[in-house]
């Protein structure tokens, strides 16, 4: 197996509720601030176009799915792109662990949406940390 | 009393996390849906055409569309009309900046001031994109406009999720897809009209509003459509 170059990290795209906010605030706090040298945002725009050079990112890339909705759609859009989800993410279930950080919002977050974010972020970091350290054991 | 969708418009906005116009083509669509008209619009998720189901593909041929891009791949756009149906206006977030000599915006995640300076004025043309399509008559039934008709004001939804209403019926053994039959249903029940010929063929009525039936599949939907409505009404009953 081969390491990853960069995990690319799949938000959702929901601009109608405050998880798809949640989502996309913590794929920045990893891609900008926590891992900015590891990690790279894909949006979920380009993989419904089919784009050739996203799909080309998926081959050879390990992605991590963050889903703002029970409908997934970053996680089957990363699959049926044939790329590999590593780890997908809900923000419900970030959400059932973090019960005092209740989101509200969605152009802006309230501070319980950006306490929830962060705490998602602080998982992903983890488990781009380990796929990270994994690709550098099996290179 | 439930009432069938009224006519809204419907705005998909690319939401490209790469790049700063796919923060503005959010924003903008933000600022129209929750302030500038929240009573005319709703929204989908653009993956949803892919991972969702029919009810959601019917989205744009349901309501007239606006698609918010932010770049030339036009992926919202393109999109809507490779799933759903042809959007009824675009914006294209790189286009406007151009041709209002606005800065580039920046920012992925907070836009600098050139980037809301792009927000309002994308906003206010998506406002009035609305405005015009309220002003015409939209056929659910060919995804295309009629004639134009006055607006009624609305009560304000987000459909992000949630689809059209859809129910599948056998008919003649194959399978046929109804777009807004259970709300149709609610309706009717809500109006005390019983199960019977008569009310069946007022409902295939507005059936034929919301879907296209061929002439010749008519009367084998009809009696399919009574006894769908025959089940409904006594499942309603049970609940009661």
């Amino acid at each position: 197996m081969t390491g990853p170059k960069k995990v690319l990290i799949v938000p959702c795209s929901g601009i109608g509720k405050s998880y798809g906010t949640v989502s996309r605030e913590a794929a920045y706090q990893v891609v900008e601030d926590d891992r900015p040298g590891q990690t790279r945002i894909v949006p979920l725009a380009l993989l419904v176009m089919d784009d050739e050079e996203t799909r080309q990112l998926l081959k050879e890339n390990q992605a991590i799915t963050i889903d703002g909705c029970k409908l997934a759609c970053a996680t089957k859009m990363v699959a049926e792109s044939g790329g590999e989800v590593a780890k997908d993410f809900a923000v419900l279930d970030v959400f059932r662990r973090n019960r005092d950080f209740k989101p509200s919002g969605i152009a802006e977050l309230n501070e319980g949406g950006k306490k929830l974010a962060d705490a998602l972020a602080k998982e992903i970091d983890a488990e781009v940390d380990n796929l990270i350290q994994k690709g550098g054991q099996d290179a | 009393m439930p009432e069938l969708p009224q006519k809204k418009v419907g705005i998909i906005a690319c939401s490209g996390e790469e790049i700063p116009e796919g923060l503005v083509s959010r924003l903008a669509a933000l600022k129209v849906l929750e302030k500038q008209r929240p009573g005319d619009t709703v929204t989908i998720c653009l993956p949803l055409f892919l991972a969702g189901g029919e009810g959601d593909r019917a989205f744009a041929k349901f309501y007239p569309t606006i698609a918010i891009d932010g770049c030339e791949k036009r992926c919202a756009y393109r999109g809507t009309e490779k799933y759903s149906n042809t959007p009824a206006a675009s914006i294209v977030i790189t286009d406007l900046i151009k041709e209002n000599g606005l800065e580039a915006p920046k920012g992925l995640r907070r836009l600098n001031e050139a980037g809301q300076q792009a927000v309002d004025l994308a906003a206010a043309q998506i406002a009035e994109q609305v405005d015009k399509l309220l002003g015409k008559k939209w056929s659910r039934k060919d995804g295309q406009f009629n004639e134009p008709e006055p607006q009624e004001e609305v009560v304000a939804t987000c459909s992000c999720g949630s689809g059209i209403p859809i129910q599948k019926l056998q008919v003649n053994g194959s399978e046929m897809t109804l777009v807004a039959l259970p709300l149709i249903f609610e309706k009717f029940r809500a109006e005390n009209k019983m199960p019977g010929e008569d009310v069946t063929r007022e409902m295939m009525e507005m059936v034929k509003v919301y879907n296209f039936i061929k002439s010749s599949q008519e009367e084998e939907l009809l009696s399919a459509v009574g006894k769908e409505y025959e089940r409904y009404c006594e499942k309603q009953e049970d609940k009661a």
